[in-house]
Order: C-alpha cells, then structure tokens, then sequence
C-alpha cells in the first residue's frame, strides 16, 4: 500500500507520549533524590563495596570469562523457543511441512550447541585448569580486623567533625 | 483494541522447489555436517579432512550450479522463479554460485597450511566460509529483498568472525570490531531502504516492484528514491566503493589472510549480483536518477582506489585499495546499464575473484609465521627466495593492472567498451587514467620483487620509512632461509599500524581444553621454539591456565629457521595459485569462453 500524503499519524501518539513519560519519570527521579537525600557521607560509605567481605586480594587483570559461554548457549536456546512459540500456534495448519521444518530448524541448533559441548562450554569441574593462578593471600595491611577498626575510627572522626 | 484475539487466516505453506536451492543446501547441509560431526567426535580429525571435505563441498556446489545451468540455458527451458518467487533461477544467479564455489574451493585449498603455520587446527574457518559462501549465493539468487537482506546477514555474519577469528591478534580482533560495527549499521541502514522501497511500491518482490513501477507513475517518488539511495548505500559498504570503504584497508589489513582472500572476491560478487539486480533489474525506471549517483560513486572509487593504493606501505592494504578501484570498474558497467555493460561487470568479477585469491594466498605464504610480513620491503628479492612464488604474484600484478593476454585486461576491456557504447566517454577516460596510476603501484611491487636484495631502488619514499626496520631483518633472513618458503623472520612491527603479537590457536576457549597449542604443536617444539611467558611469578614455569586465561603467551622467538619448511610443501596453496595463474592466463588468451558465458548469464527480466 502506498505512502499516501495524508497519512494518520494519531496513532502513534500513545507512543510519543509513552517517551516523553518516560525521559520525564527519569529526570524527576534524578532532581528529586538531589533535593530531597539527606547527605551524610563518612568515608566508610564512600569506600569501596564488596559484598561485606573484606577484599582479600588485589583484583586480578585478567581472569576466565567461562559466562560468555553459558550466555551463548542460552542465547541458543532462548531464539529456538523465540520459532518454536510461534509455530506451536499455527502447528496445525502447517502440518507436516511445519514439523520437518522444525526439526530441520533444531538440527542446526542442536549442532551449535553440539560445538558449544566439544569447546567445552559446560565443563566446570573444579582443578585441572581452573585452578586460580594467584594463590589467595591476605596482605599485609587489610585484614578483616583492621578494616573494623579502620571503619569504625573513620565514622568516630567524621562524626566528630560534623 | 481486541488484543489477545487472534485472527486465524488461512496460511498458505508456498510450495518449495528443493532443486532451485540445492547449491544452498549443499553448502547449509554441508557445514553443518562438518562442524556435528568435529564436535562429536571430539575434535579427533586431522585438520586436513575439514579441507578436503570443503573442497569437495564446494565441487558438490560448483556441479550443482552447472546442472541447474544447463537446465535453465537448454532448449525447451529457462529461467524461472521458485519458492514464492523469493529465489531467482536463472544464468546470473548461476554465474554468481559458480564463482563463489570457485572461489570457496581455491581458499579451502590454500587454508590448511596456513592454518597449520599460524597453530590453528580447528573446523571453524572452514564451516564458516561454507555458511558465508550460502550468503553469498542466496543473495545471487534473491528475487525479493527480504531475501536479498537475509543472505547479506548470513555472508556479513560470517564474515565478521572469520575477519576477527585468529583471536591472538589484537589487529584481527580490531578488524572484526569495526567490520562488524560499520556492517551492521550498514546493514540497517540497507533495511531501512527495503523499507521505504516497499512502502511506496507496496511490494518487496523485486519483479512486482518493477511491473508496479511500469504500469504506475508516482507522483511523488521522493521514498521510492529515499529507499533507493539507502539500500545503495548498503550494497555500498558490501562491496567498499568510495565513500563507504572506509573499513576495507583496515580489515584486509588486520584480518587473517586467507578471511582476507575469501571476503574480498566473495563478498564483492555477492554485493555487486544484489546491486545489478535490484537497480538494473527491478528498478530500470529510475535510471536516469540512480545512473548520475553511480556515476560519480564509479569516478570517486576509481580515483580514490588508486590514488591511495600508490602511498601504502603495507601490501595488504595496497590490495584493499587496489580492490576498491576494481571495484570502480565494475560499476562501470551498471553505469553503462545495457547487457554488454552487465556481461562485462560478471565477467570482471569472475575473473577478478581468482585475481584476488591468487594474490592474496601469495601474500599468506610471504607473510611468514604470525602473518606479520606484509610490508613492501619484505618482498624485496622474493624472486631469488622463491622463484615461482615470485612469478606468480608478478602474473597476478600484471593481470590486475590490465596487461594485455590476461583475464584482467579483458576484464577491463569489456566494461570500457560498455561504457563508450553507452556514449560515457568521460567515465572511459577516467577509468583509463586511474587503470595508469594503478599500473604504477602494481609494478612497483613486482619491479621490488625482481630487485636484487640489497641494491638500493629507488621506489616511493613512503617506501623508505616502512623499509627501516624491514630491511635489515629481511636481508639477514634471505641469507639465512634462502628455502624457506614462508620467511619466518618476525617482523619489529612497532612502526606499523597494527602490530600482530601474541599467537596461539584460534578460536581458542578462554580455558582451553587441548592445553597449550604451542608447546603441543611438535612440529613448533621441534623447531627451536622459544616460549616466553611474561613474568608472572606464579606462573613461570609451567602454563597453569589456557593461553586466554592469567598465563600470558608472548609471541614465541624464532630462533633458527626450520628446516623442515621447505618450499612446496604447502601443497594446497601451490594448488590453489596454479589454478588461479592458469586460469588467469588461459582465458586472458581465449577470452572466448567466458565471456560467452558472461554473455549468457542473463538476468530472469
């Protein structure tokens, strides 16, 4: 069908609006929690956060990425279910022609994943390569006991100067 | 709004004709079974089963192209549509699958060794280029865009992985990123123009866009040539004409080779059949708009191709360059926009795809081990070191620069002719000029090669800059391996633009299983290898993770040159130059043949 001239552009206001809802939801939050957060900051809040664990060892440069791998095979999986859906709805009307399309369809993906396996994609065992090449060591300086201490004389002198 | 009812429309399964895609199956079928049966068996094969299994393939291809040729091109048949209407069978998808087989055989040749070379054993170049080269042919063949945009997905694709594939080399990885980025918003861009075209067409077939366009004047087509100028701007990109090239000298450069040698006839032809189709054939209407564009975009890559090629340093980016002015030229011939003009842009493609892949193998083979060598001055005195590998890079220069007795002045020959019947005198006369500056550069190398190894010649002083650390090492090394047929002296790439470091396997998992390539590669331990690992203290001495993981692999220092690397062993690739030379020469003298079959090639309307 041809672009006419007078084509009807309202039906695209629920979208226009639904951006210009969402530009204004995110710039409100942003001005409100700047005027309305109380702001406290001691340096234990402004330290580095990890997991309640004291940091144990400096964060290595390079290290495994094995999720990239997990991540590819769901991506796999995820886009058979994206056909599979659809051709569950109209399964019917296209019978046998939709069933060996399908299986020619989870051929190719099974084959991915078959790679995926010969890679080694899921194998996780503990030991043989994944031992951690920098043995876990506490320094000298961060302990578990000196951070509490550190932290807890930091909120002391803050609180103090406040 | 009734959402959640869905209407139950009757679905009409189009009826498929397996034979009009059975090169597509073959290649699809084909590299499926490869990678199954790598995986499954645990990677056990010998690298050279996935070579020869490809070749095969692509064989398999080439003879089901040339049956469904002759079934097209015979008496009482022809060309015809199938599956609905979605995929063209006639010569010119024909053509286009023969030459892409063509090409898919030659690299499956030349690939193993330099696999071998660079400690790559795996399937992965090999399933690739087959998935690729289906692209490839599906785009041929597409009669309808969303076909068209399908198999320039499924060729792009491909292609980003195989540009990005040798994973130890940051240029590759670099080459992969910014030909995957600039592709994929080319590729939405092209999109966006199928978009438009079927909007104000109503259609996306390319046959009913051109009946709609002869039965229907618009009155106003400003769309209709929006989406015309975007999916031109897409094919474009595919084939690096002026001003989209941008990415070709940067990924030719930083790409392994025999990617380099598969993309750049490949995806040429693949994005040239898909711009012949949909605006010499389902846009004839709009000529007199798109001719001007093509025009100058023709004049512009001539130039620019061959002017830029003449200050490089780096071989490989000088074919980039020399492949955008081929490019020029053959757009000549849909500026000229008659059957000649067409016939002598296939012709030019066809022939060109067997110049590239001949040039570029003798750049993979010169290049030696971490396919580092690729300034001029490392060919300097090829001809000494190895004679016929000399000789056939100086065929493939003369033909690409248009000698006369080869394909590459047919070639030329055939789409200038076009161009002055087309009465675009001054086109002619720009493409002869630009055919000189890039004689200029073509000879150059091959006058270099001939050189003797420490005379001095005078060639461009761009040259001199590049040959300050080449030089030295590659005349101590032509001493040293006089026999070697891939000089392995390491290039101290720090002055050039990407330096190629650290090797290892491609494709490697970040902790990969096989342990360290290069210490279990024998015939590397055998050959004074020296490993280096960087000076991690818990990790000197033994390699704890795989080579992606915290050991750090520097590139290995040759120490000696193996002896084991004697010239001719690399069987595939001496194969694979000498069909090239052949066919080069042979139809350079008896053009006969193929241009017939240029000639023959017909589009379905």
């Amino acid at each position: 069908m041809p672009i006419g001239d007078s084509s009807d552009l309202s039906a695209y206001l629920p979208i226009v609006m639904m951006i210009v809802l969402g530009f204004l939801f995110a710039a409100l939050s942003f001005v409100a929690s700047g005027l309305l957060a109380p702001k406290r900051p001691t340096v234990a809040k402004l330290d580095p956060y990890e997991c309640g664990i004291v940091p144990s060892k400096e964060p290595a440069e390079r290290f495994p990425v094995k999720f990239y791998l997990v991540a590819m095979i769901f991506i796999i999986f995820d886009i058979e279910i994206v056909f599979l859906y659809p051709w569950a709805v109209v399964y019917k009307q296209l019978a046998g022609f939709g069933i060996v399309e399908m299986g020619v369809f989870a051929l190719a993906v099974v084959v991915s994943f078959f790679y995926l396996l010969a890679n080694g994609a899921l194998e996780w065992g503990p030991g043989k390569r994944l031992r951690v090449a920098t043995p876990l060591k506490e320094s000298a300086e961060r302990t578990l006991r000196s951070t509490i201490r550190k932290v807890s004389n930091l909120d002391k002198d803050s609180d103090a100067a406040a | 709004m009734n959402l959640g009812v869905v209407p139950t429309l009757a679905l009409v399964v189009p009826k498929i004709n397996y034979w009009a895609i059975l090169p597509d199956l073959i290649l699809i079928g084909g590299a499926l079974a490869v990678l199954a049966l790598s995986s499954l068996t645990g990677r056990r094969f010998p690298a050279i089963w996935y070579s020869v299994s490809t070749a095969f393939l692509a064989l398999a291809t080439l003879g089901s192209a040339l049956y469904l040729w002759f079934d097209i091109t015979g008496k009482h048949h022809h060309a015809f549509v199938a599956i609905d209407a979605g995929i063209a069978v006639d010569g010119f998808s024909q053509l286009i699958t023969m030459l892409v087989a063509a090409t898919l055989f030659l690299v499956a040749l030349s690939a193993p060794g330099y696999l071998r070379r660079e400690g790559a054993g795996g399937p992965e170049f090999y399933v690739l280029s087959m998935l690729s080269a289906s692209g490839a042919v599906l785009m041929g063949s597409a009669n309808d865009l969303i076909v068209m945009f399908l198999g320039l997905e499924v060729l792009s694709i491909a292609l980003y992985v195989m540009a990005g594939s040798n994973l130890k080399a940051i240029a590759s990885g670099e080459a992969a990123l910014k030909y995957f980025i600039l592709g994929a918003f080319s590729s939405a861009i092209f999109l966006y123009g199928i978009a438009l075209t079927y909007g104000s067409t109503g259609s996306t077939n390319l046959a009913s866009i051109a009946n709609y366009l002869a039965k229907n004047l618009l009155e106003h087509n400003g769309v209709l040539l929006a989406g015309a100028a975007l999916m031109l701007l897409g094919f474009g990109f595919k084939v690096a004409l002026v001003p989209f090239h941008a990415w070709s000298p940067d990924v030719y450069q930083g790409s392994p080779t025999p990617s380099v040698a598969f993309m750049s006839s490949v995806a040429k032809a693949a994005g040239f059949a898909g711009l012949i189709r949909v605006f010499y054939s389902a846009l004839p209407t709009l000529r007199l708009d798109w001719q001007p564009v093509l025009w100058v975009l023709s004049v512009a890559t001539l130039l620019v191709g061959s002017v830029l090629a003449v200050v490089q340093t780096d071989v490989k980016r000088m074919l980039a360059y020399s492949s955008i002015s081929h490019a020029g030229f053959i757009l000549i011939g849909l500026v000229a926009a008659n059957p000649s003009g067409i016939a002598g842009s296939l012709y030019y493609l066809f022939t060109y795809s067997f110049l590239a892949v001949g040039s570029f193998t003798v750049v993979a083979l010169v290049a030696g081990k971490g396919d580092s060598n690729h300034s001029l001055a490392s060919y300097r005195g090829l001809s000494k070191r190895h004679p016929y590998l000399a000789a056939a890079m100086a065929l493939m220069l003369i033909a690409q620069a248009g000698i006369p007795f080869t394909t590459g002045f047919l070639g030329k020959f055939y789409v200038l002719a076009a161009a002055t019947d087309a009465h675009s005198y001054a086109l002619a006369l720009i493409a002869i000029l630009s055919s000189v500056i890039a004689a200029f550069f073509y000879l150059r190398l091959g006058v270099l090669m001939y050189a003797p190894d420490g005379g001095e010649l005078a060639v461009a002083p761009a040259v001199a800059s590049g040959s300050a650390s080449g030089s030295a090492q590659a005349g101590s090394a032509s001493s040293a391996a006089a026999t070697a047929l891939a000089g392995t002296e390491l290039l101290d790439a720090e002055d050039e633009l990407l330096p190629v470091t650290r090797k290892g396997s491609w494709f490697a998992v970040p902790d990969d299983r096989g342990g360290d390539p290069i210490l279990d590669d024998p015939a590397m331990a055998g050959s004074g290898v020296a490993l280096v690992v960087s000076g991690d203290e818990a990790i000197s001495g033994e390699v704890v993770n795989g080579p992606g993981a915290v050991g750090e692999l520097r590139a290995p220092e040759i120490i000696d040159v193996p002896s084991s690397e004697k010239a001719g062993r690399d069987i595939g690739a001496a194969i694979s130059i000498a069909i090239c030379c052949t066919v080069t020469v042979f139809f350079g003298v008896f053009p006969s043949m193929l241009i017939d079959f240029a000639k023959q090639a017909k589009l379905l309307f």
